[in-house]
């Protein structure tokens, strides 16, 4: 598994995502600048977190039964997809729409992080 | 054609939704949904369980309307998925359906990228353009000019007047991710995917129960006997208990509101353990070769006495919570008891065709979440508000007005029509009309998508009040 590069890969797409929200809602200006830079770290460890304790496991796990990634992504990414979405959708609910790009961007970029696991080449 | 369908598609829904809350919207949106599945999937919509499943969807939607409550965007929303789920595979369990249709509506954009249902279209596009490629030449310079810029604004006041008299305020961000929310919404639902192999094992698993071939007719008496024996002295447990039961409602006359609620909680707690442990005891008898041996007739007699009974305990509950309603009113705990007890019934009733029609396990969970289903719907065309409001103002005896005052703003209509006839402090009064007026204030002020039946019913009353 290479999971270096789906991690930036996928730090990368929960910055874009994340600001991008941010910005549609209130703009842009170098105090935002200041804060983007800064939210680098947290958001790489965030989704550092995410995907070591989430999706790896599955993979690490089915490897057992499971030869193909395709096949692995197939069986347990819908379940996974179902409960993400559930608990995103709370979280979004529970902060009264104050989240919502936290948890857009947490959202899609778990779905496309497996995305990028199930097509690398299998081992 | 696809593209350009679901991108009209996705205009409509932000026409519809975007910064709305719920109202006509969602119903215009389930006829527009209809449509957009209709338009890819026209076979499918030739079967009865999709068209009976598209009955059940456009009858939440105008229920949307006409009652415009939480339960009714409930069930709208779970008859969505149950439609969806039903177009990926028609064959199989409603609750297989839900789990498609969730997750085909969330992520299958996701799930078609690796599995390759749009591999044809995928290629066509490489062949014409490099996405990554076009993605970086747009995005990088973009970003680092967006950082320039800003960089720059800071060091040269003539170079800030000139950056700010450039306005994008005319394109609306928000507005625009809401679109391609509703792309990708639109473009997951246009083909519908099916979770496995959980839909091809349940399509496989049928209601039958199959004689096992390891058949023991000594393990099989002996498990006969214990069972006639703890469900005969089961049935006279349960015999005795509804004697002394209809014994103390007979001759109790309880007339506190606590004596009464006592009376119905603690029959609830008994019917939950009761009836759950019946099922228990029923299916773990007829879980297998026992429903083929020849002398099983007692055995089974005995279970549809045990059954019965139980729906005999539901209607002694039954009674109970009906006094407790006559004296101090309807309240959503009490309903609640009403549908427990409903449901219960349910249960017992698909418990006993289970054992007579020798089903399997799949068939409770098929049947019975199908029943849930369809009283999803049904309840949901109810007004409760409006019926508790209603019920306590002209039959109860005795009933709580704050309770009826801190209900949703569907029985503010109802309230006020009422508040003269009946007795409720200044106070009380005084804050009917303020809950009144200012649900006609909300009413109308709201824009066209959000519109509901009362809209139209409150703009009659007060036409001189001034609609969007």
């Amino acid at each position: 598994m290479n999971l270096p590069g789906n991690l930036f890969k996928s730090a990368l797409l929960a910055f874009a995502i994340f600001w991008f929200i941010i910005i549609s809602e209130d703009g842009i200006d170098s105090d935002t600048l200041l804060l983007m830079f800064l939210s680098c770290i947290p958001i790489f460890l965030m989704v550092t977190i995410v995907i070591i304790g989430s999706i790896c496991p599955v993979f690490w796990l089915a490897s057992k039964e499971h030869t193909n990634k395709q096949d692995i992504f197939k069986t347990y990414f819908p379940y996974y997809a179902i409960i993400a979405s559930s608990a995103c959708v709370f979280g979004i609910y529970a902060s009264n729409n104050e989240l919502i790009a936290f948890f857009s961007s947490a959202f899609i970029t778990t779905c496309q992080s497996w995305v990028w696991f199930a097509k690398e080449k299998n081992e | 054609m696809k593209h350009i369908s679901i991108l009209i598609a996705s205009f409509l829904f932000s026409l519809l939704f975007f910064d709305k809350s719920i109202g006509l919207n969602l119903s215009i949106f389930s006829i527009i949904t209809i449509v957009f599945l209709g338009f890819y999937n026209l076979k499918a919509f030739k079967n009865l369980r999709i068209r009976f499943y598209t009955l059940a969807y456009i009858i939440t939607a105008i229920f949307v309307f006409v009652q415009h409550s939480g339960l009714s965007i409930i069930a709208n929303c779970i008859a969505f998925f149950t439609l969806v789920g039903a177009i990926s595979e028609q064959n199989t369990s409603i609750y297989i359906n839900w789990l498609n249709g969730m997750f085909t509506t969330i992520a299958a954009f996701f799930y078609k990228y690796i599995s390759g249902n749009s591999s044809e279209e995928k290629v066509d596009w490489k062949k014409n353009i490099d996405i990554l490629h076009l993605a970086k030449l747009i995005g990088i310079p973009l970003v680092f000019i967006i950082v320039f810029v800003l960089l720059y604004k800071n060091g040269n006041p003539v170079f800030n007047d000139l950056i700010n008299t450039i306005s994008f305020d005319f394109i609306n961000f928000q507005w625009v991710l809401f679109t391609i929310l509703g792309y990708y919404l639109f473009s997951n639902i246009s083909k519908p995917v099916q979770i496995e192999p959980i839909t091809s094992q349940d399509k496989q698993i049928t209601d039958k129960l199959y004689k096992s071939e390891h058949f023991s007719e000594v393990q099989l008496k002996k498990e006969k006997q214990l069972g006639t024996t703890l469900l005969g002295l089961l049935n006279l447990l349960i015999l005795l208990y509804i004697a002394t039961d209809v014994t103390y409602l007979m001759t109790t006359n309880a007339t506190t509101g606590t004596e009464l609620s006592s009376q119905v909680h603690n029959g609830i707690n008994t019917l939950i353990a009761s009836i759950l442990i019946a099922i228990v005891i029923i299916l773990y008898f007829f879980r297998g070769n026992l429903n083929f041996y020849s002398e099983n007739k007692i055995l089974k007699n005995l279970t549809y006495v045990w059954i019965i009974l139980n729906v005999s305990l539901i209607g002694l509950i039954a009674i109970k919570n009906q006094n407790y309603i006559a004296l101090y009113g309807l309240t959503y705990k009490r309903i609640g008891v009403y549908v427990y007890i409903l449901l219960t019934c349910v249960g017992l009733i698909t418990t006993f065709l289970k054992v007579l029609n020798i089903k399997n396990m799949v068939y409770l969970f098929r049947i019975n979440t199908q029943i849930a289903f369809i009283l999803l719907i049904v309840f949901s065309t109810i007004n409760w508000d409006h019926t508790i409001t209603k019920y306590n103002l002209n039959t109860a005896q005795n009933f709580d007005i704050s309770y009826l005052i801190n209900l949703s703003n569907r029985n503010a209509v109802l309230l006020y029509e009422q508040k003269d006839n009946i007795i409720a402090s200044h106070e009380h009064k005084k804050r009917i009309d303020t809950k009144y007026w200012s649900y006609v204030e909300d009413v109308v002020q709201n824009e066209w998508q959000e519109y509901s039946y009362e809209t139209f019913v409150i703009s009659k009353k007060h036409p001189n009040s001034e609609t969007k």
